[in-house]
């Protein structure tokens, strides 16, 4: 029943080395992406969901309605923001997924950034949070 | 979560396409039909969208029929769910054993009522799990939920998840939007 790795835990930030060093995405970056092939697609053909296989659409459906930011310039400010917080590629888009309201709430949704020895305490996560609840306002 | 990968693929050509070079082209064209049919794999997710090419090797012949095998080398965007991940997706039915949720392209992710131990079954016409504060979780409701394992099914290459909103910032949440692609 259990994926191959049977000590995989996100949580704990176990989610293998090659996941670790990948790049990740948040939901609206991948919006913005998916969506641009959609209009190309659009461009070239009278029926564009025709031209993609059913995980496209599938993932199109699904990054467009949970993107938490449309605006591309926003977009980018939510990365620029966390990126300047020490966080792991995996940590940061959660976050940017989920958009945490309250420190409680970053920790319940990203355990490991409260992890023995690293540097995130309550008033730099309140900062981060801040940081992105202004971008939300002025979106 | 969504993940940009390196991933390597040999693309078989077979020698009626080789009465004249092979180009780069048609080997890409190739490769991407066959991920398109691959759909996902086990250790990389789903298979979005090819990114960039890093590299496709010298071809090496098969067998006596002249059937060549190129090594391509190249980026991938994919999506892959893992256990401890909080993920959000949207309820696509209900029964008084849980709930299925819909996740991206991942179909079934089961809510178990064990996992909802907050909730009780109301059944009826448009059944539903209610909890004491009037949280709702029904159909077409977005649920934020928990990963607690991963499965994946090989004959239809999907991956199942087993979810549970038994902690707090876990449960139904208002998102705007309907889960239709506005065109």
């Amino acid at each position: 029943m259990m994926s191959g790795e049977e000590e995989e835990n996100a949580a704990e930030l176990k989610i293998g080395e090659e996941f670790l060093k990948a790049k990740c995405l948040m939901n609206c970056e991948v919006a913005l992406i998916l969506e641009h092939k959609y209009e190309q697609l659009q461009q070239m053909s009278d029926d564009p969901m025709n031209q993609v296989s059913q995980v496209f659409e599938k993932s199109l459906q699904y990054v467009k309605r949970f993107s938490r930011y449309k605006n591309p310039d926003a977009v980018r400010q939510v990365r620029e923001i966390l990126s300047r917080y020490q966080l792991a590629e995996f940590e940061l888009c959660v976050l940017g997924n989920l958009c945490p309201e309250t420190v409680e709430e970053a920790i319940a949704m990203v355990p490991s950034i409260k992890t023995k020895g690293r540097a995130h305490d309550d008033d730099a996560i309140e900062r981060m949070l801040n940081d992105l609840s202004l971008i939300k306002k002025f979106e | 979560m969504f993940f940009e990968v390196e991933l390597q693929r040999d693309v078989k050509i077979n020698a009626t396409n080789l009465d004249k070079p092979v180009s780069r082209r048609f080997i890409l064209a190739c490769l991407l039909d066959n991920l398109f049919k691959e759909k996902a794999s086990e250790d990389h997710g789903y298979f979005l969208a090819v990114t960039r090419l890093k590299s496709i090797g010298k071809g090496n012949v098969m067998d006596e029929s002249g059937n060549t095998v190129f090594t391509v080398v190249f980026t991938c965007r994919t999506f892959k769910p893992f256990p401890g991940e909080e993920l959000q997706g949207v309820v696509r039915y209900i029964s008084q054993h849980g709930v299925l949720l819909k996740c991206g392209p991942i179909r079934n992710a089961f809510l178990s009522a064990w996992k909802m131990s907050k909730y009780q079954y109301i059944p009826g016409k448009k059944p539903a799990f209610l909890n004491n504060e009037l949280s709702k979780i029904e159909k077409g409701v977005v649920v934020c939920f928990l990963v607690l394992a991963v499965r994946w099914i090989n004959a239809s290459r999907d991956f199942e998840m087993l979810a549970s909103v038994d902690a707090d910032s876990l449960g139904p949440v208002s998102l705007p939007g309907s889960d239709e692609l506005e065109l």
